[in-house]
């Protein structure tokens, strides 16, 4: 039974990324020490923030600020005439530090810094309003071998208390090098950039400035140095700062429009990073008669593939 | 239907209300980018436009119902551009005017409800027009400097506004120079053409034929004196700057492609076809059009060359790639088409913006698809072809340039002046089709006939 630990607010992610940093390096001395990886495994534990009041000041501000860098819509009145819900990228921000809190925990098997957000889903099931008292859960689940390390789920979930269930985004990160057992047979889980893949007409193109991974950082509070310093991005391997993978979801998310409803599913799968600054072409396309959108963005230059995705409504 | 001249639709029986007219036009000479207008506002030509048109027609001192017209590309502090340039002429301070903007469909947009209102009788007379410059466009400072300037200025106090200014980040005072990117999809025009043009394989050479022909048409139209009542030279200026009357289908064919240039990788892609010879260029200009009731033009004793029957707006899905940008003309004309009546073919002249060559050529090649005109346009069958040797027989925005706003009113007393000199050597009716696209999937189609 899953022990489920309840905080008493959501945590800040500065001192968060202080503990990660030196869980990090506990890790790391960890696996040279023991060095057979077959004995990781994920901490039992959910963690619980109750009355996340939504109807402060602070968070409309925050929301402003996000919908201006993602490029969302002002939130006004849906055309069923309720108060417009809040984008589940959002959500994702909102619900991040406790994820973040999860895996920055001293138990916690991989090492925070060089976690590769290769996946993100999130469905949408009731509209979160601003305004709404919420309660955020996160836990990590579903360690498994990936051809090139380990990979794991990190879970959040958004109730209205009363409503239910309104938000459930899973993360999946990799950790690069990491052994599980088997990993001869894991398999691979991103799109293959350097495959067949040849991109589609494009239907939009994102100019994407340098400081494209400062913007969203200030709005995400997912300040990995990958995304806001030359020198941080240097220091694991990239030439220049990349763009938040969430933030090129989101983006596309916004994008789609009116078409994607109050209640939806939202996918992304990320190849290869975009690097800043950017021309991105990007094709969001309807999937079919059923409703619902496909995107995919690569670059124009390259064509090599950033990220695929879909958003479906659920009504 | 392959006769010389117009059927008897509906629109040449019996019209509700008042005709609306067109009396005549006036332009200054388009001039290229940074050449003879480079320092002239767009309120400094519609003026000299205007001020033409007064010229021509005797309007000085006079009253005029309305006068309509705007630019595209604008700056705040013009929010009355045509009010003030009407002040700034010798019509009555008393004449009226509005703003009005719908991208490159301005011009004949502002005919098109110009003309309403003389329908309804709201009005007796007015003028449309539009003015557009690219070498004296507004420079906005970017969004940061924007949002610290603004925040700054609903400060209350000392500390307030300095924490404002301190929020100002080098980057922030880049200035932002007006762009022709689609603000929803970030393509340029141009782009969003190039995957028009491959998703329906347009050539090169079709796309060449028509930039030739159109500056061919316009260097003959100049030199056998047909724009000599509808131009006003203004700074120099006598022709359109843009013009090359020497152009060659081989000159045309050295030129490198600009738009479209990574399509080719993409499926259903296809190599770039689009060039400066086929794309019109950037340019500066202004253009009016007087219209008025029949009646107020014989008062006034100034001729009539043709009235404005009906027009039709229409507007494409293209945010997600459903149809083309600039494809909404190929929707409005079949709508406008069927209200009055009318078939494809009857038209004695077809203006349709060249916006690019491919542009034209799109539009025709829809309505000439059997599948499309099904599916998309809601026929029975394919709409039909044109006669080619009707299309934009004086030449059209290649060869003249496009001052965005400018070019309805270019392309209306154009096509009245046509309408009326057929009608004149014929004795029979002429009718004329007019098309324009614009920025954000939209387009405008009118029918003008002589009068």
């Amino acid at each position: 039974m899953t022990r489920v630990e309840t905080l008493p607010a959501l945590p800040a992610l500065g001192g968060l990324y202080a503990r990660g940093l030196a869980s990090s390096g506990r890790i790391a001395v960890r696996r040279t020490v023991s060095s057979g990886a077959g004995d990781l495994v994920l901490p039992d534990v959910t963690y619980r923030v109750a009355g996340v009041d939504t109807s402060v000041p602070d968070v409309a501000a925050h929301l402003e600020r996000y919908r201006r860098v993602v490029g969302e819509p002002a939130g006004g009145t849906t055309s069923a005439g309720n108060p417009a819900g809040v984008p589940a990228g959002f959500l994702h921000v909102l619900a991040f530090p406790l994820a973040t809190a999860v895996m920055v925990r001293g138990d916690f098997p991989l090492p925070l810094l060089g976690l590769v957000h290769v996946e993100n889903s999130a469905a949408v099931l009731r509209p979160v309003r601003l305004g709404d008292q919420l309660e955020v859960r996160a836990h990590a689940t579903n360690l498994r071998p990936h051809r090139r390390g380990a990979q794991v789920d990190l879970v959040t979930e958004v109730t209205v208390p009363g409503e239910g269930l309104a938000y459930r985004g899973v993360s999946t990160y990799l950790a690069k090098g990491v052994d599980l057992p088997d990993t001869s047979s894991a398999p691979g889980t991103e799109p293959d950039a350097r495959g067949e893949w040849v991109p589609p007409l494009p239907t939009a193109r994102w100019s994407l400035p340098a400081g494209t991974g400062r913007a969203y950082a200030a709005v995400s509070g997912d300040r990995n140095p990958i995304h806001t310093s030359a020198l941080g991005a240097k220091a694991f391997g990239f030439p220049r700062t990349i763009a938040h993978g969430m933030y090129t979801a989101a983006r596309a998310l916004a994008e789609v429009g009116t078409g994607r409803g109050e209640t939806y599913d939202w996918t992304v799968s990320f190849a290869k990073p975009v690097l800043l600054p950017s021309t991105v072409d990007v094709a969001i396309r309807p999937s079919g008669p059923g409703g619902g959108f496909t995107y995919q963005a690569w670059s124009g230059r390259s064509g090599t593939l950033h990220l695929t995705g879909a958003v479906t409504p659920r009504s | 239907m392959a006769t010389n001249k117009p059927s008897p639709g509906r629109s040449t029986s019996t019209t509700p209300g008042t005709d609306a007219v067109i009396i005549g036009g006036n332009r200054i000479p388009f001039a290229r980018a940074g050449g003879k207008y480079a320092t002239a506002s767009n309120q400094d030509m519609f003026t000299a436009a205007l001020e033409g048109l007064v010229a021509r027609y005797g309007l000085q001192g006079e009253r005029l119902g309305e006068v309509v017209g705007g630019a595209v590309l604008k700056h705040s502090r013009d929010f009355n551009l045509v009010r003030e340039s009407v002040l700034g002429s010798s019509l009555s301070p008393q004449t009226p005017a509005y703003d009005l903007q719908q991208a490159c469909a301005t011009g004949l947009e502002a005919v098109v409800t110009v003309s309403n209102k003389i329908r309804l009788g709201q009005i007796e007379s007015g003028v449309a027009g539009g003015s557009d410059t690219v070498s004296d466009a507004p420079i906005a400072v970017g969004e940061g400097l924007r949002r610290a300037l603004l925040a700054a200025s609903h400060a209350k106090s000392l500390g307030g506004r300095l924490k404002a200014f301190a929020s100002i980040r080098p980057g922030d005072l880049a200035p932002l120079t007006p762009r022709t990117d689609e603000p929803r999809t970030g393509l340029s025009m141009g782009e969003h053409q190039a995957i028009t043009t491959a998703t329906w394989g347009i050539s090169r050479e079709a796309q060449d034929e028509i930039a030739l022909a159109s500056h061919h048409h316009l260097a003959a139209a100049w030199a056998g004196g047909f724009f000599d009542d509808l131009v006003t030279p203004f700074r120099g200026l006598t022709q359109d700057q843009n013009m090359r009357a020497d152009s060659s289908a081989e000159k045309l064919a050295t030129l490198p492609p600009v738009f479209g240039k990574r399509l080719a990788a993409s499926a259903g892609g296809a190599e770039p076809t689009m060039t400066a010879g086929n794309s019109t260029p950037l340019t500066d200009g202004a253009s009016v059009v007087l219209l008025g009731s029949r009646a107020w033009a014989e008062a006034k004793d100034l001729p009539v060359l043709a009235r404005v029957v009906d027009a039709e707006t229409a507007a494409v899905d293209y945010v997600h790639g459903h149809e083309g940008l600039l494809m909404a003309p190929a929707h409005a004309v079949p709508r406008l088409l069927a209200r009055q009546g009318l078939e494809l073919g009857d038209f004695d002249f077809y203006e349709i913006h060249e916006a690019f060559a491919s542009t034209v050529l799109t539009t025709l090649a829809a309505w000439e698809d059997d599948e499309y005109c099904r599916t998309e346009l809601g026929l029975d069958g394919a709409l039909g072809a044109i006669d080619r040797s009707r299309l934009n027989v004086n030449g059209s925005s290649l060869a003249a340039g496009h001052p965005f706003a400018a070019t309805g009113g270019r392309i209306v007393a154009t096509a009245a002046k046509l309408v009326a000199q057929r009608a004149a050597e014929t004795g029979r009716p002429a009718r004329a089709l007019v098309s324009v696209c614009a920025a954000g999937g939209l387009g405008v189609a009118a029918v003008i006939e002589s009068a």
